[in-house]
């Protein structure tokens, strides 16, 4: 029907209005985040926000706070204050809608062992009320180049195949918002090429990406905005070549710098500080 | 934008996955069908002096005892410790529904228990109760089951560590075993008032409460003051040990 349509047209745009509106261009807020555990506080009033087609990194050394920040935002432990919003909705008040739109892959695989990696799509599907026939799956799994792996056991995968299924499983539902811990861990450069590019193409389509990593080559290399976090205090946010011009004549980063050119390594080394953090 | 699943398509999902789980480990789950059905093999012959609700009751309750602390326990630690619940609890759904979808599991496991010790009994020891005692042994078992639960669930509350839990519930098990085989059948009265201390210790243990009360369900007519006392003591201990399991739940281990 003709009417219909045209109410859904309406009422839809009207509704991404009001989201864009509400959101203020950003499918993820965090805003004066706290997060302690006992007395130590491990999260010092982060603020920072991620839009829509952007890939945002939160680099930090062990210990600073990132991983705090991203089980905060992905519900996993409870903030002693702050404010975090998933498109458009509090985790803290609408924690289930906040996680339908956000994908997750964590930073270890984590998986029923006993599953095939077909059943484990399937599972996940279904968590997110999809259902997947058999067909789908097996496209799914061509589509990241693992069609043979559909009956085998997830620990059977080498470590790069285990990350394609995993960012696979963690978008099933198109989320908006997709948070990635330290993705790329123990890959070796072509699967890391790969993921890069994954994510670049989900860069494309207008998701936004909360991305942790170690890895400065990679902050540098797909990240749009860095946010560097120590002490559970955000102490810099911009983009790459921004930071490293801001902070080329600091004497703390030519310091670090190793082969004279100042490098987004030398500039988080630099404020930072270079002891070794357990 | 997305929006949340519904809960039964959500609980679905999660029980296909944990009755294929369950299946792919369906030799742990033999494991602990095979300890009641050799209890009732090497019971055969005090069978006609004890009862067949005895025996019955005895199986059962070890059966239930491996499925709470061994089944459910050790495979809830292991998932934990890999990580399996921070993976699904970052997903659209209730908590409650990953636990519920675990503890379904189990309570199929009850019930395949209950009816191949009903099975063995009848074929291999030739013993037999009424159709109301068999109705009833299955509904006791599944109040039984829930001692054992809880208790499992305590274990994982107060152990984070996946390897002390699994020796912990090992020990728990062969514990219980000890109360059932001696409990059960030594004579306690020839130690005195140490072995009526002991014996009531027994009797109102979790393992003497829950057989008791699968051996009334399979016999009502010898329901007395007593059995009453035995199932508000299951249960008790099946309320107190799932509160305190799940107070206590952390669902990470780190």
């Amino acid at each position: 029907m003709l009417w219909v349509e045209i109410l859904n047209r309406i009422s839809s745009n009207a509704y991404s209005k009001h989201m864009n509106n509400q959101l203020n261009g950003s499918i993820l807020s965090v805003e004066g985040l706290n997060v302690f555990y006992g007395n130590f506080q491990a999260v010092k009033n982060v603020s920072f926000s991620v839009k829509g087609g952007e890939i945002f990194g939160l680099l930090g050394p062990n210990g600073a706070g990132k991983t705090s920040t991203l089980s905060a935002v992905e519900g996993l432990l409870k903030p002693a204050s702050g404010k975090i919003t998933v498109a458009g909705h509090e985790v803290s008040k609408d924690p289930l809608l906040a996680r339908a739109n956000m994908g997750v892959q964590l930073q270890s695989t984590n998986f029923q062992p006993e599953l095939h990696v077909e059943e484990i799509i399937r599972l996940y599907a279904g968590v997110h009320g999809l259902k997947l026939e058999k067909e789908r799956i097996r496209q799914i799994l061509a589509e990241i180049k693992l069609e043979d792996a559909a009956a085998k056991k997830f620990g059977q995968l080498s470590g790069g195949q285990q990350q394609r299924v995993s960012l696979v499983i963690a978008l099933l539902h198109e989320p908006q918002m997709v948070l990635l811990d330290e993705p790329t861990t123990g890959l070796d450069p072509q699967s890391r090429r790969q993921l890069w590019e994954r994510m670049e193409a989900l860069r494309e389509k207008g998701h936004g990406i909360l991305l942790t990593t170690h890895s400065m080559e990679e902050a540098e290399a797909v990240c749009d905005r860095i946010a560097i976090i120590d002490h559970g205090r955000v102490i810099e946010v911009d983009t790459p070549n921004a930071l490293i011009d801001k902070h080329r004549n600091d004497e703390a980063v030519i310091k670090a710098s190793r082969k004279g050119k100042i490098t987004l390594e030398d500039v988080f080394i630099g404020l930072t500080g270079t002891e070794i953090r357990e | 934008m997305q929006t949340i699943p519904s809960t039964k398509d959500s609980l679905m999902a999660l029980m296909r996955a944990d009755f294929t789980t369950q299946w792919r480990n369906r030799r742990s789950a033999i494991m602990a069908i095979l300890v009641p059905v050799i209890i009732l093999i090497s019971w055969k012959g005090i069978a006609e002096k004890t009862g067949a609700a005895f025996v019955l009751s005895n199986a059962i309750s070890f059966g239930l005892t491996a499925i709470g602390l061994m089944g459910y326990a050790i495979t809830i630690a292991r998932d934990r410790d890999k990580g399996v619940f921070q993976r699904l609890r970052v997903s659209p759904i209730p908590t409650w529904t990953i636990m519920m979808s675990r503890i379904s599991v189990q309570l199929a496991m009850i019930l395949i228990l209950t009816l191949v010790v009903y099975v063995v009994g009848y074929n291999v020891d030739k013993i037999s109760i009424s159709p109301i005692g068999y109705l009833l042994g299955f509904f006791a078992a599944f109040i039984g089951g829930a001692v054992y639960l809880g208790l499992g669930q305590m274990i994982v509350g107060l152990i984070k560590n996946a390897e002390t839990v699994n020796s912990t519930t090992r020990l728990i098990f062969f514990f219980f075993i000890m109360i059932g085989v001696f409990g059960e059948l030594a004579p306690f009265a020839d130690m005195g008032s140490f072995g009526k201390v002991l014996s009531y210790i027994s009797k109102y243990s979790p393992y003497g409460t829950v057989r008791r009360i699968l051996s009334v369900a399979m016999e009502p007519s010898k329901w007395s003051p007593e059995t009453t006392i035995s199932l508000l003591a299951t249960i008790g201990y099946a309320i107190i040990f799932s509160t305190l399991g799940i107070k206590w739940f952390r669902w990470n281990s780190k």
